[in-house]
Parts: structure tokens; sequence; C-alpha cells
């Protein structure tokens, strides 16, 4: 039974504990670009201020698993105004790009349904960066390989949930079989929709084939600068393949064209000679 | 289209060059093929040519790819799964397919290399010889051609088949594309060594040369389909240096010029300037047209 | 309001968030800014900085005129009851409305109150109930004031209530408007919330923090709060209440354990020399007379008890316990005034364990010299925090100010422990008590401060054990047995670590002889038998070996077997207000503590028969009333404490048992809260001619200059606050890479109206001045911010978080260098959430 996380937005409070837990549990260094190094104090200096709201994360990268989005809507005099918290992560397509453009089988998907890394596999093509519809998947130039969330891996397949989920003061985030919180989530939409909140929505029941970690929004996704009707970039390679092909055939066209059609008028011509 | 879509980083002089000389190898050698298969007698010296270059072109492609690896030691995971060390390949991506095709190109083009050198009597040593001139010759220049069309073409599939919004807005285009490119370029590589070898009055060159022409006019309707499709998502393309290389040395220099140069331009300066002199200046322009057009359409796609 | 519980309690805030989510709570956020926890409530009402007093007495103004409040019969009886609302003031006193802002008794100077006029009018005193004073308490029973004289009709105009509903009749939904720039329709939203959700079968809570604490007229803003909530009548009842969130985990068990300079644990206050306090007697006298007819009247029992535990044996009945040789302070010793007197010299030395002024403190300049004033310093800590640095990298020493080579100050930095590698008790906001254990050994050289204090108290002991002073007499008898057991230091490399059971077990209390711990301090005796270091603690250990706040088990309300709450485990203070008069639950829903008649007490009558009738919680929670005291009780006249006491007396630490919405006594800037000015304000006090407290703690002098009012070269609000990913002057947070890039940059949130103005953009840098001094920080531009239109005028208002410091790997400018010295005059909190300055687009341009 595959499981996954319910990100339920409307009790986020954009505290990003689910950014420290991740981090600490899985060891990971900080960014490396966003720091330069003090020569006289000897040791790093955080520069990375984006003037983006709270969010100075800025995206999802080999040592930033997850991040929290802080989207500010407020009128101009403030009659209506909310800002809005998700924290953002691998969503663990069912239908995963990442996976589906690796050369390697470096990546897999573990019998928990979580697509994971063999970091002794990968050797740093980066073509699933680019596949990734979400832009999750990252390179890490200190390893030379590929990072994203685990789903925390290790503790899944031990009995434990994720490390963000464990953190999450309000119970935003929430680990489990992904059947069971489909129905939590299902409940909390009719909920929410009862209360009021007309634009609430889940996503991720049909994205790139189920999401295992899904979203309850209060605003349309691509306020959260998620992707409405996401395509996984391999479904473009038939097409793509075809089209590929209907050139080489058009090339051999011409080809026959040009080097038969030569070659037979000086044959006649000489046979005419 | 979601403009937050990684950019994968990959480096032009190591993956663009990979492209185009791929591409070069590629397209020289179906050429070569082409021309044996359907020409005849007359375009030997084209399809001797075009098996020439193949092969070296082709060699100095898996250093390149090696080197834009995160971890170029283990660039034999393309082909034999890490763990168990069996063959590997992954039908969903190019890639994956496409690291196979350049390994069984590239040993169809040493055939066909060393086949030149055979039937030249540069390879003297008698019992190879024997062996090596009973193998259907027609059978792998097929089989490598059909491996070139895909070297040649998957370089493009695998920038269709990601979620970069102009990669993915070009689709299903560039495939076709970098295949006619492949077609122009790998031309010009061999219009380049005859006129090198001075062999400009051969007489497979008419059509030859209306090969080429083809292949530019397939090229030049592609680039400009392809900007049109993508709509909004060409705009990397239309503007800064990815304009410039894109629009006036992949289409202008690299196709445009060389074909209305090929109508216009023999009547008009035949006499003043030597046909050898012209040949190459056109291959030179076509060339880097090419390799304008692979470089352009990579970093266009990793615009911020 | 007062607080941004989702930024700064993200943990705690998980509750209101359950409520609302589960059970239809409303949250409402009133605030300047437009935070994570307005984000998350359902109303937002904003309103601009310093102006709390007036918003919550529009809403108390509003309330006991609304329809709603009139005629339920549920307010009535318990505001008649419960509060003082009935009783009679003197007739000398004065209100801000007869003094234009001020109250009677101010002392020709200005400087100070004398509350005898807002004394209650009382019965005569009653005839003591001894003749003979053997005891403490019998001299306290000599001293019995008459009963205060009421109306429960509420019709004399001398009663409080009388005076209140006068008091605030100013405060309306149009001055909200008008000072608080908040919108009418807002505010009455809010109000009538609060009000439609109030009852016997709904109750509303208030929580704050130190946006409440940190002005002036902080203490006074919760009074406020209280006064709405007692005349609501959401006090002792679940879901009620006014919930203060104490600062980082365990403060509130740090004041408990009083490192304030003025109390002892268990909030007695220090003996002091300027008061009546010359012996141990004199002190009871003086601090436990007037509170006699409370809970307080066990006085003389927490305070011998506390000397008992503090000297052992050398605490006799002869010697008073130790009480002349402990002790006393001598002025006001709290933060802002010791750094006073440390820039003046008069401090040697100091220690410093997990506090970096250098960052923290107001006019954080003027205490960075003040520390090149001592002769030395030991700093504990995790990390070189901005205080042990201050002599050879602040900014001081940058621009030539101060240099290192004149500095005499000897820096000593010793390493801290962190929490988790030392055994100990957090004590949360809500007064409950949990332990946390051990999990490793500290690294090298680092210890706890429990070891540091315990051997450096060890060691002082060995120092003067020779002296024959009477000055050393404390230090050479202070019991200090806490050693630990070799089972406890076993597994552990440190091995003298002090034994957090002892400790805990002397703040619980033991009797002296067989030294049991005490299940209870109704235990608790005058004459040395026991001793106790906090009588509030009494019963976390109710017998040997067994600590109450490990206990874990919870339940879906009041979980009393997890942790323990003070005192007595009681979670809800004041929950005999949970019943009505008669004694029965106000509503079902409401149910917590009530009367059951027919329940046996426990005792028997004269004739051997049971007494009948007690006071239960099926819910476990903690009875925090006499547990066998009848609703309908009268209480002795001429009694102390519970016997004093009537059925009817919920509010049992007050001396008239009753909820103050009038305080005659216990605060110095007035009986009823009144709005004054922040001390630093762009406006005139729109109410009152007088324009701030008029007694608020000020020091004019050197130093510490301030911008007039309305002062038109600092014309806008600035408040400064907190974030989640930090933790107060980042001396924790800013270290950690992983935190540091979260926010690794100090920033302004400016609202765009004012970026226009002053031509900011968003992600630029900008300087904040004041006449203190100027920091650089980044714009960040948002709508979360707004101006205010103050009587027709707009006011701006932005703001600081104030975590940053040179040191660590997050550095910015420290934001304390814009605030002056000033503070609330009852406690001597600093006023550093509303202050004036100016904001100019561009960096400093190197100044330091």
């Amino acid at each position: 039974m595959p499981k996954g996380m319910f990100v339920d937005t409307s009790i986020c409070t954009g505290c990003k504990a689910c950014q420290v837990a991740c981090k600490e549990w899985n060891a990971l260094p900080h960014e490396p670009g966003h720091f330069r190094f003090d020569p006289v104090e000897k040791r790093p200096v955080a520069v990375n201020f984006t003037g983006d709201s709270y969010d100075n994360t800025g995206a999802l990268g080999a040592t930033d698993w997850r991040r929290v989005r802080f989207i500010e809507q407020f009128s101009e005099d403030r009659s209506r105004g909310r800002w809005l918290f998700s924290s953002d992560s691998c969503k663990h397509c069912n239908d995963a790009g990442c996976l589906n453009a690796c050369p390697t089988g470096a990546i897999v998907r573990t019998g928990l349904g979580n697509v994971f890394i063999r970091q002794d596999v990968c050797i740093g093509c980066k073509y699933c960066i680019p596949s990734c519809p979400y832009g999750v998947i990252s390179l890490s130039e200190a390893t030379g390989t590929v990072h994203k969330c685990t789903l925390c891996n290790d503790r899944i397949h031990n009995g434990l949930g994720t490390a963000c989920a464990k953190a999450c003061p309000t119970g935003s985030i929430s680990f489990g079989e992904v059947a069971d919180l489909r129905s939590a989530a299902d409940k909390r939409l009719a909920q929410l929709k009862g209360l009021g909140y007309g634009e609430a929505n889940i996503y991720g029941y049909k994205e790139a084939g189920g999401l295992n970690v899904f979203y309850l929004f209060l605003d349309r996704p691509q306020a959260y600068g998620q992707a409405e009707s996401v395509v996984v970039p391999q479904k473009r390679l038939p097409v793509s393949s075809s089209v590929a092909i209907a050139g080489a055939l058009a090339l051999g066209g011409a080809a026959l064209v040009s080097f038969r059609e030569r070659g037979s008028r000086e044959e006649n011509e000489e046979v005419k000679k | 289209m979601n403009p937050e879509v990684h950019i994968p980083g990959w480096e032009w002089y190591y993956v663009a060059m990979y492209f185009f000389i791929a591409g070069i190898s590629a397209g020289a050698y179906f050429i070569g093929t082409l021309a044996e298969l359907f020409g005849g007698e007359r375009h030997r010296e084209i399809s001797r040519t075009g098996f020439y270059i193949a092969f070296p072109l082709i060699l100095l492609t898996p250093p390149l790819l090696i080197a834009d690896l995160g971890r170029p030691e283990r660039f034999w995971h393309l082909l034999f799964y890490a763990k168990s060390g069996i063959p590997y390949m992954n039908f969903q991506s190019p890639l994956s397919v496409g690291s196979w095709a350049l390994l069984l190109f590239g040993a169809m083009a040493f055939l066909s290399f060393l086949d030149n050198l055979v039937s030249e009597g540069k390879l003297q040593s008698a019992p190879f010889a024997k062996a090596y001139s009973r193998i259907p010759r027609k059978w792998y220049a097929v089989v490598g051609s059909i491996a070139g069309f895909f070297v040649a073409g998957y370089t493009g599939v695998i920038l269709n088949v990601t979620a970069r919004p102009l990669w993915a807005a070009t689709n299903p285009l560039v495939g076709a594309l970098f295949i006619a490119s492949a077609a122009s370029t790998g031309a010009a590589a061999i219009n380049l060594v005859m006129s090198w070898r001075k062999k400009l009055t051969d007489p497979g060159l008419p059509g030859f040369d209306r090969f080429d022409r083809l292949s530019k006019v397939l090229e030049l309707v592609l680039a400009v389909a392809l900007v049109l499709i993508a709509g909004r998502w060409a705009a990397p393309l239309l503007r800064g240096l990815n304009a410039v290389m894109f629009w006036g040395g992949a289409v202008v220099l690299g196709t445009l010029f060389p074909l209305a140069a090929g109508w216009y331009g023999t009547r008009a300066v035949e006499g003043r300037i030597p046909p050898e002199r012209l040949a190459t200046v056109m291959a030179v322009l076509v060339l880097v047209g090419g390799a304008l057009l692979r470089i352009s359409l990579l970093q266009a796609g990793q615009v911020q | 309001m007062g607080s941004n519980m989702a930024e700064c309690h993200p943990v705690a805030f998980r509750w209101p968030l359950k409520a609302k989510s589960e059970h239809g709570a409303v949250l409402m956020h009133v605030d300047p800014r437009f935070t994570r926890t307005s984000a998350l409530c359902d109303i937002h009402a904003p309103i601009r900085a310093g102006t709390d007093i007036v918003f919550l007495g529009a809403i108390i103004n509003h309330v006991i005129h609304s329809e709603r409040w009139k005629t339920d019969p549920f307010f009535r009886e318990y505001v008649v009851n419960y509060t003082n609302a009935a009783t009679l003031i003197s007739p000398d006193f004065k209100d801000t409305e007869d003094l234009d802002g001020l109250y009677s008794g101010l002392s020709p100077d200005g400087k100070a109150y004398s509350n005898a006029t807002w004394a209650y009018q009382r019965e005569k005193p009653p005839a003591p109930a001894t003749k003979e004073a053997k005891t403490f308490t019998d001299l306290l029973l000599q001293r019995i004031p008459g009963r205060p004289k009421t109306d429960p009709t509420l019709r004399d105009p001398r009663t409080v209530f009388r005076i209140l509903e006068r008091h605030y009749s100013r405060y309306t939904p149009e001055t909200v408007e008008q000072i608080c720039g908040c919108p009418k329709e807002k505010f009455l939203k809010v109000a009538e919330s609060l009000l439609n959700n109030s009852g016997r079968d709904r109750t509303s809570n208030i929580t704050y923090a130190v946006g409440w604490t940190q002005h002036t007229v902080g203490v006074q803003i919760i009074r406020t709060a209280a006064v709405l909530q007692a005349l609501l009548g959401n006090i002792g009842r679940p879901g009620g209440g006014v919930l203060a969130l104490r600062g980082h985990a365990t403060i509130q068990g740090s004041t408990d354990i009083a490192t304030l300079y003025h109390s002892l644990p268990g909030y007695l206050n220090m003996p002091d020399a300027r008061k009546a306090h010359e012996s141990l007697k004199d002190f009871i006298l003086t601090e436990a007379a007037p509170l006699s007819t409370s809970f307080w009247g066990n006085y003389p029992k927490y305070a011998v008890s506390y000397f008992k535990a503090q000297f052992g044996d050398a605490a006799t009945r002869e010697n008073d316990y130790g009480y002349d040789y402990h002790p006393k302070i001598t002025g006001d010793h709290s933060h802002m005034p010791m750094f006073i007197d440390m820039a003046a010299g008069k401090i040697k030395g100091f220690l410093l364990m997990g506090q970096n002024p250098a960052v923290g403190g107001q006019n954080a300049r003027f205490q960075r010299k003040a520390l090149a004033k001592l002769d030395w310093m030991v700093v504990r800590d995790f990390f070189e925090t901005e205080t042990a640095a201050f002599w050879r990298n602040s900014p001081e020493i940058r621009s030539g100010e101060l240099k290192a080579s004149e500095i005499k100050t000897e820096v000593f930095f010793l390493p801290a422990a962190v929490v988790a590698e030392m055994e100990g008790t957090f004590t949360n906001t809500q007064r409950l008590i949990q332990a946390h254990d051990k999990a490793v050994d500290p690294p090298g050289d680092a210890r706890s401060d429990s070891w540091f204090s315990f051997l450096l108290g060890k060691r002082l002991k060995e120092l003067y054990k020779d002296s024959t002073n009477d000055r050393d007499w404390a230090i050479r008898n202070l019991l200090w047995n806490y050693e630990p057991e070799a089972a406890e230091a076993a597994e552990w490399r440190i091995k003298d670590e002090p034994s957090a059971y002892k400790l805990l077990k002397e703040i619980n209390g033991y009797t002296w002889e067989d030294r049991k711990p005490l299940s209870s301090f109704a235990n608790l005796k005058e004459d040395g038998s026991t001793a106790c270091g906090a009588w509030i603690y009494t019963g976390v250990i109710p017998e040997e070996g067994k600590n109450r706040g490990k206990s874990r088990k919870g339940d879906d309300w009041i979980s009393p077997n997890w942790g323990f709450a003070w005192p007595a485990n009681r979670h809800i203070m004041y929950n005999r207000a949970s019943a009505d008069s008669s004694g029965k639950p106000w509503s079902e829903k409401k149910k917590l503590v009530y009367w059951d008649a027919a329940a046996d007490s426990g005792t028997k009558d004269p004739a051997g028969k049971p007494v009948l009738g007690k006071w239960v919680a099926p819910s476990g929670e903690g009875i925090d009333f006499q547990p066998t005291k009848a609703p309908g009780f009268r209480g002795k006249d001429n009694g102390l404490g519970f016997d004093w006491l009537s059925g009817n007396d919920a509010f049992i630490m007050r001396s008239d048992g009753k909820a103050w919405l009038f305080a005659p006594a216990g605060l110095v800037d007035g009986p009823l809260p009144a709005h004054y000015e922040p001390y630093e304000s762009p406006v005139k006090n729109l109410l009152y001619r007088q324009q701030s407290n008029p007694v608020a703690k000020v020091w004019k002098m050197e130093g510490n200059p301030y911008h007039k009012v309305a002062d038109p070269s600092y014309p806008i609000v600035l408040s400064t606050y907190r974030l989640t990913e930090h933790h107060l002057t980042g001396a924790m947070s800013r270290w950690l890479p992983w935190l540091a890039e979260l926010m690794p940059e100090l920033f302004c949130e400016i609202s765009p109206e004012l970026a226009a103005e002053r031509k900011i953009r968003n992600g630029e840098h900008v300087t904040i001045r004041t006449a203190r001094g100027e920091v650089e920080a980044r714009a960040l531009v948002t709508r979360r911010m707004q101006p205010f239109l103050i009587d027709g005028k707009t006011v701006h208002e932005i703001g600081l978080p104030w975590h940053w410091g040179w040191q660590g790997t997050a550095q910015g400018d420290v934001v304390n260098n814009l605030t002056p010295l000033v503070g609330d005059p009852n406690v001597s909190i600093h006023e550093g959430k509303v202050f004036t300055c100016d904001i100019l687009p561009g960096k400093k341009g190197g100044r330091a």
C-alpha cells in the first residue's frame, strides 16, 4: 500500500519547522549558494535575502528538499487580504518524470511508492532535472549526483513517519497510507467548503498519475506555483519520435530523388550516346 | 508550462558540441549510405568521404559527454546497471536508448571506416582483410545509418521530452530539425573534405548538391515552425545573444545564405572566385550555423 | 492581541487552530501588522501600536451598554458575585474623568501616586480573634480589616461599576477609529463576537504576550483585558481566561523560582531595605497584613519554610530563621537601572548566563558602553555572543569610539550545556511543569548553569568558612545539599552535576525532621518544621521518588496526569467561578468544578455523622477553592485567609476574594486602565490632556535622548518584534546555518504607501534612525503593513525584527541601537513595542 503525505495548507502557519527537520534528519548541509565566507571570523555568512515575503529559500534544490511558499494576496485598501502558506516538496508522482527519464536506473520506486535516488548509481547526467514538471530534483556540485526528498526512505521502512510530518506543530503535514490520507483530505475539503472556502481544492488526485504527496489548497494551484494541468514530459515521446522518424524518412525520400534521378538521367544520356 | 522547472546546467561546450559533432558524423554517414544505396558508382567519392569522416568524428563525442557528467567515472552506468553489471536500457528515456544507439552507430562507423581502408588497400594484413570483405557491407551501412539517424535526432527528442517551457513548447519538431541539420552539416563536412582534396568536379556532386539543398529547406521550415508553435515560450530565442545565434547564425548564415548563394551565387562569381574557395567558405558557414543552432537552442532552454 | 502566537509559539498555536478547524472557534487578531497569526485568524483588526487600551476600553464600554449584557441574568450574577463591581470606593477618589487623565493622589512633583484615595470603603475592623500573639499568624489575626462595603444593586455612584462605567464612557467606536486607526465596522465585529461568545454556554479567551507587556502602560493593558473578561464572566471557566504567552520554554519556571530581583520563589516579595522590613516580623506584617484575608494569609508559612529551605539547621526560631542575614534590595535593580549604574561605574562584576544585552538591551549602544566599565564579566553561553565579544569587534570598537586596549573589563567566556545535555524541568506558560531527561553529556568543558552555580556556591562556602562577619553568615550557612547520588551520576561522564531531583525536592518542600516530601502546601508550617523552596510547586514531588513532572498520560481535555500544573495541579485558576453562586455549573457544556451536596466531605460532625457536601471535578482538574466550603458559607469577619473568605469568594488570592475591576492597591499608575500615548508618539493624546503615563520609568540623562511628542524629525511609528526562525538576540539561532539561511538578513517591513513616499524599493537597503542610533536593513515592502489615519492625519508604521547582531552566521545591525531606556512603572519592563523614528532609502554610508 503506497504511503505518502497530505499537506493541509489551511492550517499551515509557515513556521518552516518542516524545512529544518528535513535538514536535520537527512544531515543536509546549508545551501552553499546562500552564503559567503568571512575570512576574518572564519565562518559562513548568510546573504540570501530575497525580498519575496518570508521565503528566502527561493526554490527546491539539492540541499533544500522542502521549501515553504508565502503568497500575499491583498487588495489595495486591505478590505480583502490573506497570506497563504504552502510547504512544497517532491510529490512522489505515480508517473514520475524524473524516474522515467533516468538512463541508469538510479531513480527507482520502492515498495512503499516513494521515488528514491540510489546515490551509488547516479552519474549526474542531469536529465531528470528538467524532466520534473515541478522543479524538484537538483544536482549537488559536491557529490556530482542529484538529490531530492526521499520521503524519509529510511524512516518509513522502519515503521516511522517522515521527519517533516513529525515536526509540523499544527498537523498540517500528515504521513500515512495514501488511501487513508485521501479520505481525511476529502473530509477536510468538505468541511472547508461548508465554512465558505469556495475555492478550496485538492491537488494531486489526478496529476501525474496521482501524487503520493498531495495538497489541499485554498486558491487555484497556479497561485501556489503548481501547474494546473501538469504534463509528465514523457507523454510527448511518441509524437516527438514519430515526427523525427518522419523527418528521417523525408530525407530518405530527398536522397532517393536526388541521387537516383541524376544518376539515371546520366545513364540514359550515356545510353543514348 | 511551469517556469520553475529546473535548469539542468548542461554546458554548451560539452553538450551542444556533442549534438553538433555527432550530427555531422551521423549526417555524413547516412549521406554516404544513401548515396551508395540510391546512387551508384558516380557517388562513390561522396560515400567514401562520408564513411571516412564519420568514425573519427564520433570518436570525439564520448569524452564530451563524459566530461559533462557529475560523476564522469560512472559513465558506464549508461549501458550496464551499476548493481548487477547487466546491460540496461530504459525505453522511456531517449537518453538511455540514445546511449545504445551511439554505441551501435560508433561500431558501424568503425566497420565502414575499416572497410574504406581495406578497399583502398591500406590495411594489408591478409587474414583480417579476407574476413572483412565477406561481411555484407551494405547491411551494416544500413544498420549504421538507422542508428545514425537516431543519433542525429534523439538529442532533439531529449530536449522536447522535458518540462523546460521552451523545449516542451517546441515539441515535436526539434528532433526532426536536428536530423535535417545533421544532413546539412554532414553534407558541408563532406564538401569541405572534397574541396580540400580537390575533388569538386566529381560527377556525383550535382545530385549531392540537390540533396543538400532539400535538407536545408527542410531545416529552415522546421526552424521557423518551431518558433511559431512555441508561442510566448519562444521568448528566449527572440532576444539577446540566443536570438543572434539562432536567427543570425543558424538561420541566416547557416541556411538562408548558403541556399541563396547556391541558387544565384555560383553564376555571379564564376571565374572570379575559385570554386574550391567558395565551396570551403559555404561549408564553413553551414557548419558554424549548425553549431550555433544547437548552442542557441540549448542555452535558450536554460534561461532563468 | 499583543501577541503573534503562530509566529512565536507555533507549537502552542496548534490548539487554537484545532479549536477553529474542529470546533468552529472564531479566532481574532488585533495587531498593527498582518502577521502569520492574522493569516490563520478569521478576523484581523489593525490598530496603531500602543493604542490597545482604547480598543479594549471601547469593548468594555460597548459590552456594558449592550442589550445582551444588560438582560442576560448570567452577567449580572457573575459580576455581582465574583467581581468587586459592587464594592464602594472612597469618596475622595477622583478619576481621569475628573482630572483630565490623572487620578487623585499624585505627588506634587508628579512622580508617584499615593493610593490612599483609591481604597475601599470598609466596615469597622472586627474584634481580633486572639488577644495574645504567639505566632506570626496570630499577629495577622490581630490586624484583620473591616469588610468592604458594597451595594449589590450597583446603583450607588461610588460603586466600582458606576466609576468604571463613567471612566470608559468616552471610549467609543468613533474613538477607536480616531485613535487606533481601526475602522469602526472591524472594531464592532470584534466586540460583538466577544460579547456573543460569552455567557453560560460559551466562553472566550484573550491571549497576549510582549506586544502588551513591553509598553509604559503594559500592566494596565493587561488589566483592561482582565476587567473585560471579568465583566464577560470568562474567568475561571474552561475556554475563558486571560492567557499570558510567556517567552521561551521555562521562562515561567524562571520567574516562579525567582530570577527576578524583586521576588522570592513563589512570588513572595524580596526583603527590601526601603520598606518596613527590618525584622522577619516586620517583613511578614508589611507584606502579608494587606493580603491576610486572601489565601496569602498563609504568608508566614510560605516565608518561614522558604528561609528554612535556604539555611536548614542554621535557621531557627531564635534567629528568625536567618532573615537578618538574608540580602535585601535597596532600589530598582531591574535591567535598565542596573545598566545605568553599570555605566556610572558602580558595578564591578557581572555574571551573564544565557543573556545577550549587547543586542537585547534597550539603547544597546548605551549598554555596550556600560560593559566597558566593569572590572570583570563572566559570560556563559553556547557561542561567543555579541556581549562576550563586545570588547573586540562591536560597532563601538569598529568606529573607534571604544578602544580594546582601553577597556579594562576582564571577560571570561565559559561554554554552556544545552537543554538536552541536562536533566531538569520546563515550566511553560500554562504553569505546567514537565520534566525532561538528560540525553547526552555536554562536550568538552561545556557545563550546565546549575553545575556552574552549584560549584561556585561550594567554592564560595569554602572561601568564607572561617569568616565571622555577619554579612558572610548567609553564604556560610546555605544548605546547598545538591550533591548527586552515585546512581544519578553513574551513566554520565560528568560526575559532579548537581542532583536535579534534590533541587526539585527542595523546591517542592519536605518536613524537616524526616525529610519526607510534602504533597500539599496546606501542610506548610510557620514553626520551622517544614522547608519549602517555592510553595506554589508543592505537590510536584508528592512522595519520595515520585516526580509528577514526568507523568505523560494525556486525555482530550484537562489531562491531569500529564505533568503537574502549579498550584496543586490546578489548570484553570479561580475555577470556583465555573459554577454559579449556588454551586451549580453555569451550563452542562461548560461544567468544570461544581458543588456536590450529597458527597461525603471526608469529615465528621461532633455527633459522628459524616458531613456532606464538597466541590467535585470529574475531569480530575485541581479545585482552586477550599474543597468542603459550601457555596453559601459566610466567612468569619475576623478570620484569616480561607476562614474569612465566603463560599462565593472565587478569587482566593485577592484580599476580598473578588476579581478586581478596580484595583485599590498593587499598581502604581492607577486603579483603572486609561489610555496614555506611548512615551514617544507622533500624535497627542486625544482622550486626555495627560499625554503619557505620568509615572512611567524615565531616565533623562546623557546617552539616552528621547524624541518630543509629534517630533517632525521622527514622524514614523516603529515597532520591534520576533520571527519564528530566530530566537531573541539570535545567540542560539543565528549561529546555525540551517536557521541563518531561513532568515539571513535584517529587514524592515514597510507599507507600499510609505515606500512610494520615500522612494524605497523592495529588497533595497534602507536606514532607520532615532536619536539613539541608526540601523541598516533590507526593505520588505508589503501590504501587510498599513498606514493609519489618526484624527485625520496619516501616520505610518514600520516594523523591525530585532534578532540580529554582528556575530554569527546571520549578521545584521542591532535594532536595539534605536530604542531608548524607558519602562513600565510597575514592573520596569522596557517600552520596546512602540517608539518613533525616521526612515531613508540607502545604506548608512559606512557609519557604524
